[in-house]
């Protein structure tokens, strides 16, 4: 089993998806999805006198756009950021809450998000898109926000810092750069 | 010297004092022989109280801290787990550091070695950087460093004069360019006019360095 934690408004959470996947099917392992609330900035912009810690985060923040860009390009993704980062924490909630695979709402909701710039926090394109996925969710939207908040803790606890994380064998990891390593200790642990 | 700019195929900037470059020198070594290239290796002395704060530990307790929130803390301590255990695949040790070291004279060594013996340049590394994440080197001291250009087998005979003369300018000149030109972290990569950071761009790095043959990879950390 991998536990993996994503945020529908965090490009590297999105860009993790298929390559997540494809592993998955790979290794015939299951994934059980959790919400994490990542904090998503807009790039500052540039002031006329920047501290360079200022300085510092605006090209941190510009250099890491250009190079999701670059390799959503590599997945066929047009990755177009929204003009400023929205909230997610409705979806987040559902997905804390939903029964059964919840892949067909996770899949919508990270393209809601990235192609139209859907307001995921907002009840009615949450509930077009449960309806639209066709997951089974009975808990109440309305609640969805404070299921999301004890989700938050349980994670945090768990010492989950960002997304895409993921969980196996004890082990935390963030990020889908460690992929490979994911995939070496998910083949010793089928290995009897 | 200009911070995009160089005849080799690849710049590599890196920081002595970093746990990212640490991990990412002996890939990217490999990377370079593997493919029979010589990348251009540079200094950037990162100043990590501006967008880190700061914090001082004495016996593994921290005695003082400025500008760090709890959230700051848990991913610090995430980065230094992760590239821990990245290390110890390498067959590495990594102590967390006491104190923010000033690391510029080892970073200075780097500028030396690439001039008077590139070739011995994978051998500095190795006298530098895996003692002091053992905690065994001060890195602030010139005599130290003097020691592990010795070890490496580069001539260190003037390094001291260097240290505060040209190649302190040279080192002095690269670091305010870096952010205007989009860098800010180590290792970073610089491709023609692509700035990577992090060695997950590794094997990005091999497909476009030998030929762009087939589908460019996805990011990864390549396992030892």
């Amino acid at each position: 089993m991998l536990t993996v934690y994503v945020d529908f408004k965090s490009p590297a959470a999105y860009l993790a998806i298929a390559p997540t996947l494809e592993l998955a099917e790979r290794l015939n392992l299951s994934i059980d999805w959790k919400p994490f609330r990542a904090i998503e900035r807009e790039v500052p912009k540039l002031g006329k006198e920047e501290t360079v810690g200022e300085s510092h985060r605006r090209v941190r923040a510009d250099s890491q756009r250009a190079l999701a860009v670059k390799y959503a390009a590599h997945q066929g993704i047009a990755l177009k950021f929204p003009p400023k980062p929205g909230s997610a924490d409705l979806a987040l909630g559902v997905l804390a809450g939903i029964e059964g695979d919840p892949l067909p709402f996770i899949r919508g909701a990270f393209n809601a998000y990235w192609e139209a710039h859907a307001d995921l926090d907002d009840m009615a394109v949450v509930h077009a898109l449960l309806i639209e996925s066709g997951v089974r969710f009975e808990g109440s939207l309305a609640d969805a926000r404070s299921v999301l908040e004890i989700a938050q803790d349980q994670a945090e606890e768990a010492g989950i810092v960002g997304v895409p994380a993921y969980v196996i064998e004890d082990q935390l990891f963030v990020g889908r750069e460690h992929l490979p390593w994911i995939e070496e200790l998910a083949r010793n642990a089928a290995t009897p | 010297m200009q911070v995009l700019q160089s005849d080799a195929p690849l710049i590599v900037y890196v920081d002595v004092k970093s746990p990212y470059a640490f991990v990412a020198i002996r890939p990217t070594l490999a990377l370079e022989r593997e493919l029979g290239l010589k990348f251009d290796w540079r200094p950037l002395t990162l100043d990590i109280p501006s967008y880190l704060g700061s914090a001082e530990k004495k016996k593994g307790k921290v005695v003082s801290s400025k500008g760090r929130s709890p959230r700051t803390w848990n991913a610090i301590r995430y980065s230094y787990r992760d590239a821990r255990r990245y290390a110890e695949r390498q067959g590495l040790m990594l102590k967390g550091t006491e104190k923010i070291w000033d690391s510029r004279l080892p970073n200075i060594g780097i500028l030396w070695v690439m001039q008077r013996a590139r070739e011995k340049l994978g051998d500095y590394f190795e006298a530098v950087y895996p003692p002091f994440w053992r905690r065994e080197l001060d890195i602030e001291d010139i005599a130290v460093v003097e020691a592990c250009l010795q070890h490496a087998g580069v001539p260190s005979d003037g390094f001291a004069e260097y240290a505060r003369g040209e190649g302190l300018a040279l080192h002095d000149a690269l670091q305010p360019q870096f952010h205007p030109h989009g860098i800010y972290g180590v290792p970073t990569y610089v491709l023609g006019d692509e700035i990577l950071f992090g060695r997950e761009h590794i094997p990005y790095l091999r497909w476009a360095l030998s030929g762009r043959q087939g589908p460019p990879p996805d990011i990864a950390y390549e396992l030892a």
